[in-house]
């Protein structure tokens, strides 16, 4: 294996249902407040479930600087808002950014769904003709990434991943690759996703919708409320970073990632434990050294069940506390296990534990003792979390991140 | 800070690039099933099916094709289990199975993954579930079986599934070089030991609508046919295959990736500073290059700038190697029709001597990238 060096967070973004900018997104997740309402976003009239968590305040001209959002799709903006963002809260000079060996990997579900819906419209209603260049142009799940390389002058890597609900986890695993290796001087990391029609059509029609609210390890838990958003971190050298006086949110110790390779849509636990344990031996860690564990925790009753049979497979006795932003934030698709890095960076940083919100009673079926931080998040000084993302494709990545030392 | 302030074509500062060896491949385009398929076309300068095939043939719009003709998934993996799933799917297990099959036996399942470049995933897929939601009484009676189809991993999934592979499961988009940008993902995740062994491969799928996208985009040259198909191949590090006694068909050696849009201007230097620094990273001078493959032919604005970037590069243009004529521009596989196109045209015309290719791609969102290819790898 070749020589690494340590890679530090440092900069934080995020474009989410309960606040622009990580530090907004942050506190009312830790305050546990509900992100998600009516659809208003798309004509969702004749769903018999209309909830979703949409970003409605999302101006990006007001953050944007260099990318015309005229040219993009919501997913690209979303994405690039957030690394805008990012790159503000970490201090760096844009220039010097820019003229850097610097990338951008952002994952995500659907791509430019929205832009898929336009398109989508126009074919099946006979208007092809309509088509318009500019629109088609946005579509490729390319342009995300290509949105943030051009909003931020970035000339290096420019991958979109789009490996659906674990996608920013990869991104964020395969960033660190490349600054641990020297392939980049820095990365931003991240995911975005919109809500849209295809996604909600395709979750209702597999019966995976909830009706009202999100009820991750609820006994009651009915389901996913569908979400959106734009989420990125900034990765460089823990000693660049430390040089430079830099506010270090996190150094990423590892990440595993498997496949299942059964089934498309149904998660695996044995699959799942062993991603748990190559992520451990990726960072080298011991299952007594993490303090909390971001769930997946997408509130479907089998997602829940299968999640935590995998985490008792692995931490036996001792299972740390695990909870769920989904409650909050609903299931923000590609970006959703970006938007579990950040709050696990801000709860390393700030010193507290995410809650899941909208419990009620925590399901007896998965077993007893189980602390899923109910209500709002706890003062704590976790060291090493935790950080679940698993996916369709049974694309399974999980992240560990540390309080530098 | 130093590590910021590295200028982007500061060459002598990047290490060595860790030799990737291609073992096996397999590959479905519109010369026809199999590498030697694509090999007789590029040497006799054929264009492949050149009408659009499917029960929407009659509505494409006025656009040359090359398409996969008579393609029938159940054909190459039995009838069970294929029936929920799309053409973009099918090329890929199809394009995998043959490129697995070649490969030597024995590979730890664990310890191998997928890497599959796309762009929006499966049009007519999305097509579907677009009539579904938006013309049926219910807008949500839509197919629950068929709905993961969109979903933009489901190729790679599905590959994993047929041939159980539990390793690092990847898709990537990066639009026209994203097969660049497929290998160098490769490099990172097999140089790292996150897997002992890859597929890596592109696919893509002609439908009417995707059609009308290319013919609105404005983007294509008169004359450039718009293709379809996938090309996959079985990848581990040099000294992993030589270790394990495999034949290697081509290494790769440098990669390299970056964006450059046409805002920041000369985009003929953006390829030329990419081909300078994969060639300085394999280790390579640029006399020894006798071959050059482009990604961008038949492109609007690119063509022209990304054949200067060589130029610039190399003092000259080698003898060039374009499988477009054949496979029809393949955007997101482009990069796989490419490294595909050099293998069945070495195969076909063996020489005494290993083949050194370039390998380039350059898109109009940005993205610009160099590969090295190396003709087999009987010797280090």
């Amino acid at each position: 294996m070749p020589e690494t060096r340590r890679v530090a967070i440092t900069g934080l973004g995020a474009v989410s249902s309960v606040g622009i900018g990580a530090d907004a997104f942050a506190s009312a997740i830790r305050e546990g407040r509900n992100g998600t309402s009516e659809i208003t976003s798309f004509d969702a009239s004749g769903f018999p479930f209309r909830m979703a968590g949409e970003v409605r305040d999302f101006a990006p001209r007001d953050i944007l600087r260099r990318a015309d959002p005229d040219r993009w799709g919501r997913s690209g903006q979303l994405a690039a808002a957030a690394s805008r963002l990012a790159l503000e809260d970490s201090g760096l000079d844009p220039e010097e950014v820019s003229r850097g060996r610097s990338g951008v990997i952002m994952g995500t579900t659907s791509g430019e769904a929205t832009v898929s819906s336009v398109l989508g419209e126009q074919w099946v209603s006979g208007r092809m003709k309509e088509f318009s260049p500019r629109v088609v142009a946005q579509a490729p799940a390319s342009q995300i990434s290509a949105a943030v390389s051009t909003e931020l002058a970035l000339g290096g890597d420019t991958q979109t991943i789009p490996t659906a609900c674990s996608a920013s986890n990869y991104a964020l695993g395969h960033a660190y690759d490349l600054v641990r290796t020297g392939e980049a001087d820095l990365m931003f990391a991240g995911g975005a996703d919109a809500v849209n029609r295809f996604t909600h059509a395709g979750f209702h029609a597999l019966g995976a919708l909830a009706p009202d609210v999100c009820r991750p390890f609820d006994r009651d838990r009915a389901g996913i409320i569908t979400g959106e958003g734009g989420v990125s971190l900034l990765l460089e050298p823990l000693e660049a970073a430390v040089a430079r006086g830099a506010r270090v949110y996190a150094e990423v110790l590892g990440y595993g990632v498997n496949c299942d390779a059964r089934h498309m849509v149904h998660p695996d636990p044995e699959s799942i434990a062993a991603c748990i344990r190559d992520a451990h031996a990726s960072a080298g860690i011991t299952p007594e050294q993490v303090d909390y564990v971001c769930a997946h925790g997408t509130g479907t009753p089998t997602n829940d069940a299968t999640e935590v049979q995998a985490v008792r497979e692995v931490f036996g006795e001792r299972v740390p506390p695990i909870s769920s932003i989904k409650s909050m934030i609903g299931h923000t698709m590609g970006a959703a296990s970006g938007f579990g890095a950040v709050v696990c960076c801000k709860a390393l940083h700030d010193g507290f534990l995410p809650p899941t919100a909208n419990l009620t009673e925590v399901d007896p079926e998965l077993g007893p003792g189980l602390d899923v931080v109910p209500g709002r998040g706890r003062d704590a000084s976790p060291r090493i979390v935790q950080n679940h993302g698993f996916a369709f494709g049974g694309n399974n990545v999980i992240t560990i991140l540390g309080r530098p030392e | 800070m130093t590590a910021v302030t590295t200028e982007p074509d500061a060459t002598t500062r990047l290490p060595a690039a860790v030799p990737l060896a291609i073992t096996s491949v397999g590959v479905v385009s519109a010369a026809g099933l199999g590498l030697d398929a694509l090999g007789e076309a590029l040497a006799s300068g054929g264009r492949g099916h050149a009408v659009p095939v499917g029960e929407d043939a009659d509505q494409y719009p006025q656009v040359g094709v090359r398409s996969v003709e008579g393609f029938r998934l159940r054909d190459h993996v039995g009838r069970k289990g294929t029936r929920n799933l799309d053409r973009l799917t099918g090329f890929g297990l199809v394009s995998a199975k043959f490129a697995l099959e070649a490969a030597p036996q024995g590979g730890d399942p664990d310890r191998t993954g997928v890497v599959v470049t796309t762009s929006t995933g499966s049009t007519q897929s999305l097509v579907d579930l677009a009539g579904d939601t938006l013309l049926q009484e219910r807008p949500y009676l839509v197919n629950p079986s068929r709905f993961p189809n969109t979903v933009l991993n489901c190729c790679a999934g599905q590959i994993a599934i047929w041939n159980g592979l539990r390793g690092a499961n990847v898709t990537l988009a990066a639009g026209q070089c994203s097969g660049l940008n497929s290998f160098r993902h490769a490099r990172m995740v097999l140089g790292l030991g996150r897997a002992d062994r890859l597929v890596v491969g592109g696919v893509e799928e002609l439908s009417a609508p995707l059609a009308w996208g290319w013919h609105a985009s404005g983007t294509l040259a008169g004359g450039t046919a718009i293709g379809e198909g996938g090309a996959a191949f079985v990848v581990s590090t040099s000294e992993a295959a030589r270790a394990g006694g495999a034949g290697i068909a081509a290494e790769v050696l440098g990669v390299e990736v970056g964006f450059h849009p046409a805002s920041r201007g000369n985009r003929a230097g953006a390829v030329a500073r990419h081909v300078e620094r994969a060639l300085a990273r394999s280790g390579v001078s640029a006399d020894e290059v006798t071959e050059v493959s482009p990604g961008s032919t038949g492109l609007v604005g690119l063509e022209r700038a990304e054949r200067r970037g060589i130029a610039m590069a190399l003092g000259r243009v080698p003898e060039v190697r374009d499988v477009t004529r054949a496979v029809g521009q393949c955007y997101s596989a482009a990069g796989a029709m490419q490294v595909a196109g050099l293998l069945a045209a070495w195969r076909g015309q063996p020489s005494g001597r290993r083949r050194l290719a370039l390998v380039t791609a350059v898109g109009h969102d940005g993205n610009v990238g160099a590969l090295v290819l190396r003709e087999g790898g009987g010797d280090a």
